[in-house]
């Protein structure tokens, strides 16, 4: 008893495969030849398991030793200092970027400012986003203020402008336009319906933005530690060039710790700034978004 | 003929401001108040010293070009370790992203551990990775590899497991109609519904990389910041100068072809 065959259609074609394959093979194209030019040297990759893990596990000899006997206990200490100064200057120049980037926000956006002053403002934010902080740090550090925490500062400031301006703008041009005419019927001035129409709106995810930008700041501060800025980035490059694996290892366990606590707070306010006290879903969306802007 | 006056009435009080702003403003007050003392802030060298610093700025606005020449090495070092660091970060990346997330793995405690390792994973900046494999592997580019290796793990695993989150469930359904393992799923009910997101999550992280380079080089890693560095630290502010502009314009045209190329795929 043989069921009647439907009526055979062909199985449809499958699509050409072509145009992946042709972007597979150019990415390992450029790939390989990334791996001949980066002159690197490869033999010395079996050093991370011999070397590598020998030094880890000095590392985690310093954090396990008893943290209130010398000279560990200096280096906890030393470390929280550190971090302390980190976070200190990661504040600091989030709080300039904020500042300097309210009005540079309003500049460039569409429906506030004149196109001409939008497009000018848009290439100083442009120009200021790509240039790594590290060079801001370079330039202001050296000449003017010299090494220490307040070029350190500054320099985050300056570098968070860029970012801090162009996601502004971007919130104020998404506003709804209802309270800037009401604002305009009961016969508010400009200055008032800048104020109560565009900022009260935007008020909240600005300062999300702020605090992300806080979070990112404290990586960036141990950035620029290298170059003398201070903070737990300093302690960390002196600590390299000894090779004082120990106190590495207590460096390493404060950095992590403390960014995930000051991190955790911050993205508690952050929720609770944007979402109010209900609604959980959205605000995770923002927060992801600003990331990706960031 | 008067218009008869509106029932007057009085204008409802201002609410006072509530408790929690109260505290929060002073809480930033302080937090302020105490950073600014811990990293002894001041502007007065802006104004005092802003003479001192002019030689050095005017040798800044005076860039010597005819160095440039010289670095294109270094640039093709440092475009090829993020090419690598980002390929391999992104790849390894992925499967971490798998893991971070509750629609590919069902196991709760891989789950948690995966979430807490990529923390931890990220709350280390750059120029640590920078710093330990330095020691390990000696300065130069493997250094830099590795270092960006690591760091694009975590940010590749975290933007691509939320994009894992938010996946439209109705080809999850017939995976598992269809008897399809947890191997399956991910490849053929979740992996083609990301792709673009991942794709172009690659190619942000690709820019970070090129970003980072002038860091990476600075702390060891190889490529154009090893130069600038070299040259920072011989005085030689015009060379530094150069580059810095050129690196500009570098990381301008890859953002630009980056960022059109991210277009097409989204």
């Amino acid at each position: 008893m043989t069921l009647p065959t439907e009526s055979a259609t062909a199985r449809p074609q499958e699509p050409s495969k072509l145009r992946a394959t042709l972007g597979a093979l150019a990415l390992v194209a450029i790939v390989v030849g990334g791996g001949f030019f980066a002159n690197a040297d490869w033999g010395s990759l079996s050093a991370l398991f011999t070397e590598g893990w020998k030094y880890f596990g000095l590392m985690v000899q310093g954090v396990v030793q008893n943290p209130f006997a010398e000279p560990y206990s200096e280096y906890w200490l030393q470390a929280l200092t550190g971090m302390l100064e980190s976070i200190a200057m990661a504040w600091v120049g989030t709080l300039i970027g904020a500042l300097l980037s309210i009005p540079l926000g309003f500049l460039a956006a569409r429906n506030v400012a004149h196109p001409v002053v939008v497009q000018v403002t848009r290439v100083i934010l442009n120009i200021i986003r790509t240039v790594p902080e590290l060079i801001f740090a370079i330039i202001l550090l050296l000449p003017i203020f010299g090494f220490g925490a307040t070029a350190g500062a500054l320099a985050l400031g300056v570098g968070a402008v860029g970012t801090l301006g162009k996601l502004t703008a971007e919130a104020l041009e998404g506003i709804d336009p209802g309270p800037v005419e009401s604002a305009r019927a009961v016969g508010a001035n400009g200055a008032e319906i800048l104020r109560w129409a565009y900022w009260t709106q935007v008020l909240p995810e600005v300062l999300a933005f702020w605090l992300y930008r806080f979070e990112i700041n404290i990586r960036a501060s141990a950035i620029l530690g290298i170059i003398g800025a201070g903070g737990i980035g300093s302690i960390l490059n002196q600590a390299f060039r000894y090779r004082e694996w120990d106190f590495i290892g207590i460096l390493f366990v404060v950095i992590v710790v403390v960014t995930l606590i000051v991190d955790s707070i911050s993205g508690a306010v952050r929720h609770r700034i944007i979402a109010g006290e209900k609604a959980k879903s959205r605000d995770e969306d923002t927060a992801s978004e600003a990331e990706a802007l960031l | 003929m008067s218009v008869a006056a509106a029932p007057a009435t009085a204008r409802p009080r201002k609410p006072a401001p509530s408790r929690l702003l109260i505290g929060g403003l002073a809480g930033v007050v302080a937090i302020t108040v105490w950073a600014a003392i811990q990293i002894d802030f001041t502007l007065t060298p802006l104004f005092t010293d802003l003479t001192n610093g002019w030689v050095v700025i005017e040798q800044f606005l005076n860039p010597n070009w005819s160095y440039l020449g010289r670095t294109w090495s270094a640039w093709v070092e440092t475009v090829s370790i993020a090419v690598i660091a980002s390929f391999f970060g992104v790849a390894v990346g992925l499967l971490f992203a798998f893991m971070a997330s509750r629609v590919t793995n069902r196991s709760g405690w891989l789950y948690q551990a995966t979430k807490w390792f990529l923390a931890v994973l990220r709350s280390l900046p750059d120029v640590a990775y920078v710093l330990i494999f330095v020691a390990i592997v000696g300065v130069g580019s493997m250094a830099g590899i590795l270092a960006l290796f690591v760091f694009n793990i975590g940010i590749a695993a975290k933007l691509t497991s939320e994009t894992i989150d938010a996946v439209d469930p109705g080809p999850l359904e017939a995976a598992d109609a269809a008897g399809a393992g947890t191997a399956g799923r991910s490849r053929w009910a979740v992996l083609p519904q990301i792709l673009p997101n991942y794709l172009s999550y690659a190619l942000y992280i690709f820019e970070l990389n090129i970003r980072a380079s002038v860091v990476i080089g600075y702390a060891g890693g190889g490529g154009i910041g090893q130069v600038i560095q070299v040259q920072f630290a011989r005085f030689n502010y015009e060379n530094v100068s150069a580059i810095v502009i050129a690196m500009f314009v570098v990381v301008l045209l890859i953002d630009q072809f980056s960022q059109y190329a991210r277009r097409r795929l989204v």
